[in-house]
């Protein structure tokens, strides 16, 4: 193409209610609602930055975090370039369950190698007084995984949220730069994952 | 040939106020998308509104390579690209973007940062599966913009929507996916649409005239079910059509037309290749070696061609089956002998087109014709699909063309340097299909076969692509592949268009960048036509006769008829919706009678095309009678001029004798009509009888046309027809002595003759109402058995109908006395069974109204006989068959002197009737009832009746009764073989009793003695001693009894 303008698709994963919408009508429309919906199924905005000189276009894949939309969210893993792993400060559960979003993203995404995937670590709700994961135990799950950014963030109060997006930017242009960590896949096989294709809305 | 005529198909141009620059462009649903460049985005942008103003944006998943929109469902299809892999996604409720688009972005390239917390929630894209359709997913706080992921086996190549069902077919690199288009109407969604619906409206300052409203209201969540699959191995294609169950594709030298038919068979049709060693191939392969040999096959012959299909059913819903037939192959290889390359032979541009006839429902039914459209880069190809496949035009371009779009009205190609528009005959064959009778002498409608023409080219510099919608044509142009080419084209282009306005032309440079979106808007049909009128006038006032002049008022014909057919269309959309809106609408009708108007006029020019050349000629008729025009005016335009040598043309004295010869109610005046005679006498003098008979000739001045009628006489000879004709006109003129001694130049069987050539000599009005010419009423008196025997041969020669023959001589003969001759003489000559049976009928009940009036109105009798008869029944007895020999016994019954002579031809014609072998006497049993059975003519009918059903016994008893003097003469007649009985066990018996009651009646026992002598001669003695009465008289008896005895004996 004619422009050197390149397309990013960051997904947004991580328990229901941690905030994912937020953050990204935060980082895309700069607003925040208390009292956004549920998420269902998955959506996306795209936004035009400008990182270290790049040009990029910012896919952000929202998802719905309820275990029940399940199936209409995995068929959209696929061909991802980042993957930001959310979870609530304020909330222990969705904390531990990271490792499960890690792993339904590698299954489904199809990742060739996991290892050298770029994902980052949101902690939402840094607003939230009471919180539950500390500092601390969120680096070393971050060190102890991969050595994952971690970014504490505040969809409310616009903490960290732009910065976090742009360095998932950096993250990819830094792997795009080491390999192709993509499988080469022509298309959305469908088949090849029977949960996800039979699992609808039933 | 493609003829060029210098007519301007465009009217203005706007340019689209586009920011980055546009890489792929496509168009429909009053709107024009716009994929930015290298960008993952979707502009689009509204061309019925001033301006082009954006309606809105929204991003896509991927770089778009290829996208398509669908206008049943206003959804668009996309093929995208990312990291290597390909994506067929749809993109439904994209409108749904504009309240926050429209409200918070004025044309800023990025996202609003604006955009209030709601709006923003309306700008996220939903993403979904195909099938994974989650209720009341889409409508959480309104409808959003949805993308449905169409997961596929294979990468695809290429896409098409059906105009009509809004269908998606995929073509990937060995397969061809349909998909079903699905809506879901969901209850709970009726009301969330019905605020978005209100609230789009007040967002949409004009409501667009397309269908874009109607849209809109019929929000529906949309999915698509992968319905069949079609595999073609060993094709690769590049390029699909998709249109009412016809399947069109496009390799990069190849067009395959398939059509999808659901059936209810259980069996999976497949259709293999046959056999590569073909006879032909080999054939070709000797003299070609491996070039594949240019072919075309239509309709089931395609079936023939090299390219296998399989086909396989994977749609859930719909037990049946599908099944394929071929329906167009077409190869175009390269001809290298002319030096063509092989990039010169690929194909691009396919379409399928349809086209609604104005009496369907564009809603309901299939297209009344499909087309398909293909092209090489040199020559383009039209192929109509229904009602007989057939090439329907060639294009040759004038250079190389990088594509095209087929509209209802015109062909637009584009070359690198000009946007060119041709003429499509598509309404020609929609018209043809809608009447099939237009091509008579009451219609005509120019061949959709003819060549067509080429419009005014208008230059444009570096056009990349085109498409089109409504009348709008959407040009995108890159001036980086201006070549010096171009320029040099530049600089010869001459004065551009008069009606070309310009409405920015300094706007490429005020911007500076290198491309430019044009929306070009075409001129109405109808002022096309009038330019192409005006254009011919020209062609007219040199030549009437030229080809030129006539191909271009039929491309102009074929325009106003898809206009009307366009216009059809509407109405029919607008049935659905108000009715009174569409006929009150003033502007409307208007159009609609410029509209009718231009075809009046059009069809009176190509009338005048028609009427002066020799080809065709014949086809002056059905235009002029198109045109409404008048006779005179028509004769008016015909009439050469003074100065000029030119005669009458041909076309125009085909017209002339046309109208004369129907039995029209128009009457000319006496010029025009003098001035028909003139134009016969001068070009077709033989015409002249038949022209002067005609019953719009009424008005001709006699006098006058007797003289020319004399002078043609004088140099063409003596005809009874023409004797007659003059005769006509001295009764015309009330010269009783000239007519006189006209007709009696003749012989009456001569002058039938003349009669039967020329009726109209005799009858007028032949269609609905017949009338007698004055001719006929001079015979009904003069000559009144000439005048029957004329009809007759009329009648017997089916120039004339029994009822129209009726008419006649009952307007002319109140009593009618001359239509019973007319009916008794039709009889003698007619061998049609159910005429025959008819008449008989109709001959019966006036007989017996005569019979039945002569008895109870006396003064009728004299005016009756006041005409003789032309027939007594002698007459008929002895002539025709029917009329059978009257019986011996009616003779006795019935003897001559008993009644008038006007009642006895009636008696005797019905009797001859009863006796004769044709009547059928159950048919006429009602009839009869009403006679009287207490006079003797009464009963000898009643008697003949119960005779010919065979009622023997109570006819005897009748006979004894009232008349038994004629009983001996009816038991000859009747009691014969075996009958014979009777004479025994009815009559003798009988007799008997009625001779015992009274002994001195002597012809009661003269009868006993003859039935006696009978009955001895055929019984034998034990029997006839059976038959003695127990109280009989032996000495009477005796005498028979020997005689019977005596001749029992042996010899």
């Amino acid at each position: 193409m004619a422009t050197k303008t390149s397309l990013q698709k960051v997904i947004l994963l991580g328990d229901g209610g941690v905030g994912k919408s937020s953050l990204m009508n935060r980082y895309v429309t700069n607003k925040f609602d208390a009292h956004l919906f549920h998420t269902i199924g998955v959506e996306f905005l795209n936004k035009e930055l400008e990182v270290d000189g790049h040009q990029v276009t910012l896919q952000i894949w929202d998802t719905a975090g309820q275990e029940r939309f399940r199936s209409l969210r995995t068929p959209f893993y696929r061909g991802s370039d980042c993957c930001l792993l959310t979870f609530s400060v304020d909330d222990n559960q969705s904390f531990l369950n990271l490792s499960n979003w890690k792993k339904e993203f590698i299954y489904y995404a199809d990742v060739k190698e996991p290892e050298k995937f770029p994902f980052v670590v949101l902690g939402n709700k840094l607003d939230v007084t009471e919180r539950q994961v500390t500092l601390e135990e969120a680096q070393q799950w971050c060190q102890e995984n991969g050595g994952y950014p971690y970014f504490e963030t505040s969809a409310k109060d616009a903490t960290n949220v732009a910065e976090a997006f742009e360095e998932a930017v950096r993250r990819v242009f830094a792997s795009d730069e080491r390999t192709d960590h993509l499988i080469p896949t022509d298309t959305v096989k469908l088949h090849r994952k029977p949960r996800s294709a039979s699992s609808c809305c039933a | 040939m493609v003829h060029v005529y210098s007519c301007h198909p465009f009217s203005s141009q706007r340019i689209v106020q586009v920011e980055q620059e546009p890489g792929l462009v496509c168009c429909g649903g009053g709107a024009l998308f716009v994929v930015v460049s290298g960008g993952c985005k979707v502009e689009a942008y509204s061309v019925e509104e001033e301006g082009c103003p954006l309606i809105c944006r929204f991003p896509t998943m991927g770089t778009v390579k290829s996208i398509k929109y669908s206008k049943i469902g206003d959804y668009l299809v996309t093929i995208e690209e990312k990291n290597d892999a390909t994506y067929l996604r749809a993109y439904t409720n994209w409108r749904f973007q504009v309240q926050s688009e429209r409200f918070y972005s004025s044309g800023s390239v990025k996202y609003c940062v604006h955009l209030s917390a709601q709006a923003a929630e309306r700008a996220r894209v939903g993403v979904r599966l195909l099938g994974h359709l989650l209720r009341g997913a889409s409508l959480r706080s309104g409808i959003q913009t949805e993308i449905i992921e169409i997961p596929l086996s294979e990468r695809p190549g290429a896409v098409a929507c059906c105009p009509i069902t809004g269908d998606l077919l995929v073509a990937c690199e060995t397969t061809l996916v349909l998909f079903t288009l699905r809506r879901q109407n969901q209850e709970s969604l009726i009301q969330s649409q019905h605020i978005l619906h209100s609230t789009w409206r007040t967002s949409q300052q004009s409501p667009s005239q397309d269908d874009t409203s109607s849209s809109a209201v019929n929000v529906s969540i949309l999915d698509f079910e992968r319905s069949v699959l079609l595999h073609l191995p060993k094709f690769k294609p590049k390029q699909v059509a998709l249109c009412g169950g016809y399947v069109a594709v496009q390799a990069e030298v190849e067009v395959l037309v398939l059509k999808l038919d659901a059936s209810q068979e259980n069996k999976t049709p497949e259709f293999s290749a046959p056999d590569p060693s073909h006879e032909d191939l080999l054939e070709d392969q000797a003299e070609f070696l491996i070039i594949p040999r240019h072919q075309e096959l239509l309709g089931d012959r395609a079936r023939d061609c090299d390219i296998s299909v399989s086909i396989e059913k994977t749609g859930l819903e719909g037990r049946g089956q599908c099944t394929l037939s071929y329906v167009l192959f077409r190869r175009l290889t390269p001809d290298f002998f002319q030096g063509c390359s092989v990039e010169e032979t690929q194909l691009h541009s396919l379409q399928l087109h349809p086209l609604f006839t104005s009496n369907q429902s564009v809603s309901e039914e299939e297209p009344a014709c499909i087309f398909c459209y293909f092209s090489l880069p040199s020559t383009g190809y039209l192929y109509s699909l229904k009602g007989g496949i057939e090439l329907l035009s060639t294009y040759q371009y004038p250079e190389k063309v990088l594509e095209a779009v087929l509209t209802d009205y015109l062909l637009h190609v584009i070359t690198k340097g000009a946007l060119q528009s041709f003429t499509v005959h598509c309404a020609a064959v929609a018209a043809r299909i809608e009447d099939p009778y237009i091509d008579t002498t009451m219609k005509a409608c120019p061949p959709s076969n003819m060549e067509v023409c080429a419009l005014r080219s208008q230059l444009f510099i570096g056009l990349r692509s085109v498409c089109a919608f409504g009348h709008r044509v959407i040009l995108l142009s890159t001036a980086d592949s201006d070549t010096p080419e171009e320029t040099e084209r530049s600089t010869q282009r001459r004065g551009l268009s008069r009606k070309w306005t310009l409405s920015s032309p300094k706007e490429p440079s005020k911007v500076g960048h290198g491309w430019n979106l044009y929306v070009v808007d075409t001129v109405t049909p109808l002022a096309l036509y009038q330019e192409m009128a005006e254009y011919s006038q020209r062609y007219a006032e040199t030549n009437m006769q030229a080809q030129s002049l006539w191909h271009l008022l039929s491309e102009a014909h074929i325009l106003l008829r898809a206009s009307l057919l366009q216009r059809g269309a509407e109405e029919q959309i607008a049935k659905g919706g108000s009715a009174e809106t569409q006929q009150t609408d003033p502007q409307k009708q208007r159009n609609h009678g410029e509209l009718d108007e231009a075809l009046r006029q059009n069809c009176a020019q190509l009338g005048d095309c028609f009427s002066r050349s020799s080809q065709e000629c014949h086809l002056a008729l059905p235009y002029y009678r198109m045109s409404g025009l008048s006779v005179t005016d028509i004769i008016a335009r015909n009439r050469p001029f003074p100065s000029s040598p030119h005669s009458y043309g041909p076309g125009f004295l085909f017209f002339l004798k046309h109208y004369l010869l129907e039995e029209t109610e128009q009457r000319l005046s006496q010029e025009t009509a003098d001035e028909v005679i003139d134009i016969f006498s001068q070009s077709e003098p033989s015409q002249l009888v038949s022209v002067c008979v005609s019953p719009s000739m009424v008005n001709i001045s006699p006098a006058r046309t007797l003289q020319i009628l004399q002078h043609l006489e004088d140099s063409m000879g003596v005809s009874v027809t023409l004797t007659i004709t003059m005769a006509t006109m001295a009764l015309h003129l009330g010269d009783l002595v000239q007519y006189a001694q006209l007709i009696g130049r003749h012989t009456e069987m001569a002058l039938v003759y003349g009669f039967i050539e020329e009726p109209r000599l005799l009858v007028h009005g032949g269609g609905v109402r017949a009338r007698p010419s004055v001719v006929t009423q001079q015979l009904i008196t003069s000559m009144p058995g000439l005048l029957v025997a004329a009809m007759v041969g009329l009648h017997e020669n089916n120039k004339v109908k029994l009822e129209q023959a009726d008419q006649i001589f009952k307007e002319l003969d109140c009593e009618n006395c001359l239509l019973v001759d007319f009916w008794e003489a039709i009889l003698m000559a007619s061998s049609q069974e159910a005429v025959i049976q008819d008449l008989l009928f109709r001959l019966v009940s006036v007989y017996i109204d005569r019979l039945t009036n002569a008895d109870t109105q006396p003064s009728s009798l004299q005016t009756t006989s006041r005409r003789r008869q032309l027939r007594n029944a002698e007459d008929l007895m002895n002539s025709c068959s029917h009329y059978g020999a009257l019986y011996p016994w009616l003779t006795v019954l019935n003897p001559p002197y008993t009644s008038s002579s006007h009642n006895q031809e009636a008696l005797h014609k019905l009797q001859s009737l009863l006796c004769g072998p044709s009547l059928s006497v159950d048919s006429i049993a009602p009839l009869l009832e009403s006679l009287s059975k207490n006079t003797i003519w009464g009963l000898s009918l009643h008697l003949l009746c119960a005779t010919r059903r065979g009622h023997y016994e109570s006819s005897i008893e009748k006979l004894l009764d009232c008349c038994p003097q004629a009983i001996i003469a009816y038991a000859n007649h009747h009691l014969q073989d075996n009958n014979m009985v009777f004479w025994w066990q009815k009559l003798l018996p009988e007799l008997c009793n009625r001779t015992r009651a009274s002994s001195d009646n002597s012809i009661l026992l003269a009868a006993l003695k003859e039935t006696l002598v009978v009955v001895s001669s055929e019984m034998s003695p034990a029997e006839f001693l059976e038959l003695i009465p127990d109280d009989a008289t032996a000495s009477y008896f005796l005498p028979y009894l020997l005689a019977c005895s005596l001749r029992q004996l042996p010899p």
